[in-house]
């Protein structure tokens, strides 16, 4: 693995590099509050799939220095570092894979700049929250004085939305991870989720994408993801079983997963066959299984 | 006059108090909704409003609850020890049609002593279903109900009781008291109608009662059903069902965030208590 600081949107950004430099690029993109730390068990074994995957941690998050302008809380601002990312690393045409926010970046980025892109993964998100978690509420969270236990409701929080089958020893390796968050930062994220509204925008969508929604995610209704996927041109939707908002935490063996997905969007997917190691029973064959 | 009333000559006397547990389920056969019924049903309620006429009538409300205390009947529970109906409180989710098939699916979601000490009230948690499992009508409905003898009673599922509430308290986890070093207040907990204050001072519960001396700092609140499945899910769901208002919260609401915590622990005693009475 190499790791990267560079100068992006003004700040210092973060990013790992894993894999061959010359090999078909994935971005993969964190959620609120958290950092590229969340895809330490898929990055490196994503890469030997025959990848390169950047892992960025987004400003103000993880080790990246804040944006200049204070915690971001428009989720177009995080499109385009991303878009400066890519320039500044020279990627050519990455695919882009994210979750929550992350996935709300990865769907902006694909309605922004298609043809920048070889296709998008987007993980528990969807075009409009209708308003939900509420504006108000989440500024009044900004003040710390107005937020009490924050790090057990992180953790309780993280643990509700985990799916059922995700054995309790790596649920709680989840949740007490997730704690290592700025509120400040997560409730701005949060503020971006929110307000964020691509519904007009999915018919922009060029590029191959497919839309990923866990059925236990307490935060999404899959009715929502799959009308989104609907308005997106030739777009996949997949409900997870048993899985919650974290897929690329919870799926033992996601980089096998992520791996098929990226092969069936795009044509520049790595031509070296597919490895034929098994795939796990709580990845590629519950993905299948679920595809609904 | 209530169907249990109705039914109570010439029957044996069926359940006592005793004999009901909180979290007993049971399931009726289907009943198909005929025009038979639409009529008799205009015919006593003397409402002829057009919805309830026609081919597309709905038929009214109160025919949900005729029907499922007639489906109860035939699980055998009730005899002549049921001294009467005392309250039925129903939601209409889904339109009854004629044609429809319903099922009754009934849930003991309480069951408290009178302080007479020789008759109960039995809360039956009461749900009509469709065949693919829908949800039509649902509510509950008490029962006054003669006891067999006098007590004592369990009170692991006795939610909202100061007797459950006391219980609880025995089996709260030492992590409590720590997260509760500093704290001063009264943490109020409701199932249904029922009411407990734990009033906590230093990380001590010093009281267990109805009503703190000042009331409760916080309550948090649900129906008897919801604290059932709350002890009853595999895992500590307490956290989700708040996140999906299953549980809802009166007082101090920063108060209540700040104790998020304690209140995982004290939802893990009620389970713990709960399992001790399955």
């Amino acid at each position: 693995m190499r790791a990267h600081y560079l100068d992006v949107g003004g700040a210092l950004a973060f990013a790992e590099d894993h894999g061959a430099t010359d090999a078909t690029p994935v971005l993969c993109l964190h959620t609120a509050g958290q950092s590229g730390v969340q895809w330490r068990h898929v990055a490196g074994a994503l890469a030997e799939r025959g990848y390169r995957v950047i892992v960025p941690d987004l400003p103000g998050h993880g080790r990246s220095e804040p944006a200049p302008g204070g915690p971001v809380t428009d989720l177009g601002t995080y499109a385009d570092w991303c878009l400066e990312l890519i320039t500044a690393l020279g990627l050519d045409r990455p695919f882009v894979a994210g979750c929550s926010i992350g996935g709300k970046i990865t769907l902006d980025l694909a309605c922004r700049a298609p043809e920048r892109l070889s296709g998008v993964v987007a993980m528990a998100a969807d075009a409009w929250t209708n308003g939900r978690p509420s504006a108000r509420g989440l500024r009044r969270e900004l003040s710390d004085v107005a937020a009490p236990s924050r790090t057990d409701r992180t953790h309780l929080g993280t643990l509700a939305v985990v799916g059922r089958s995700v054995p309790a020893q790596r649920a709680e390796l989840i949740a007490t991870m997730h704690r290592r968050e700025d509120p400040a930062i997560s409730t701005s994220d949060l503020l971006g989720w929110t307000s964020h509204d691509l519904r007009d925008a999915l018919g922009d969508i060029t590029c191959p994408a497919h839309l990923v929604v866990g059925e236990d995610d307490l935060w999404l209704d899959p009715d929502a993801v799959r009308w989104a996927a609907g308005r997106i041109p030739g777009a996949r939707c997949t409900v997870l079983d048993g899985i919650g908002h974290y897929p690329m935490e919870e799926i033992e063996a996601f980089d096998a997963v992520l791996d098929g997905w990226l092969r069936e969007l795009g044509t520049s997917a790595p031509t070296n066959p597919a490895p034929t190691s098994p795939a796990p029973a709580t990845g590629t064959e519950r993905a299948a299984a679920v595809t609904r | 006059m209530s169907t249990e009333q109705a039914t109570r000559t010439g029957v044996g006397p069926g359940r006592y108090f005793e004999d009901f547990r909180v979290g007993e389920r049971f399931r009726t056969g289907h009943r198909t909704v005929t025009a038979g019924d639409l009529a008799d049903f205009t015919r006593v309620s003397g409402d002829d409003h057009p919805i309830h006429t026609g081919p597309e009538a709905i038929l009214q409300g109160p025919f949900g609850p005729a029907v499922a205390m007639g489906l109860l009947q035939t699980l055998g529970l009730h005899g002549s020890a049921v001294l009467g109906l005392l309250d039925t409180h129903w939601s209409y989710r889904r339109p009854i049609r004629v044609g429809d098939t319903v099922a009754l699916h009934v849930t003991i979601v309480g069951c408290r002593r009178t302080s007479r000490g020789d008759r109960g009230v039995v809360t039956r948690h009461m749900a009509l279903v469709d065949p693919d499992g829908a949800v039509v009508q649902e509510g509950t409905t008490a029962a006054m109900v003669s006891a067999s003898g006098d007590g004592p009673d369990p009170v692991g599922r006795a939610f909202g009781t100061v007797a459950w509430g006391e219980a609880l308290v025995a089996r709260l986890d030492p992590g409590f008291a720590e997260s509760l070093a500093t704290w001063d207040g009264a943490i109020g907990l409701r199932a249904g109608d029922s009411e407990v204050h734990l009033r906590v001072y230093r990380g001590k519960v010093i009281e267990v009662s109805r009503r703190a001396a000042t009331g409760a700092t916080f309550t948090v609140e649900a129906d008897e059903l919801t604290w059932l499945e709350l002890v009853e899910a595999p895992d500590n769901a307490f956290t989700r069902f708040a996140m999906t208002g299953r549980f809802a919260t009166r007082g101090d609401g920063y108060e209540y965030l700040r104790l998020t915590a304690a209140l995982h622990l004290i939802v893990d005693a009620a389970r713990e208590l709960a399992g001790e009475d399955a």
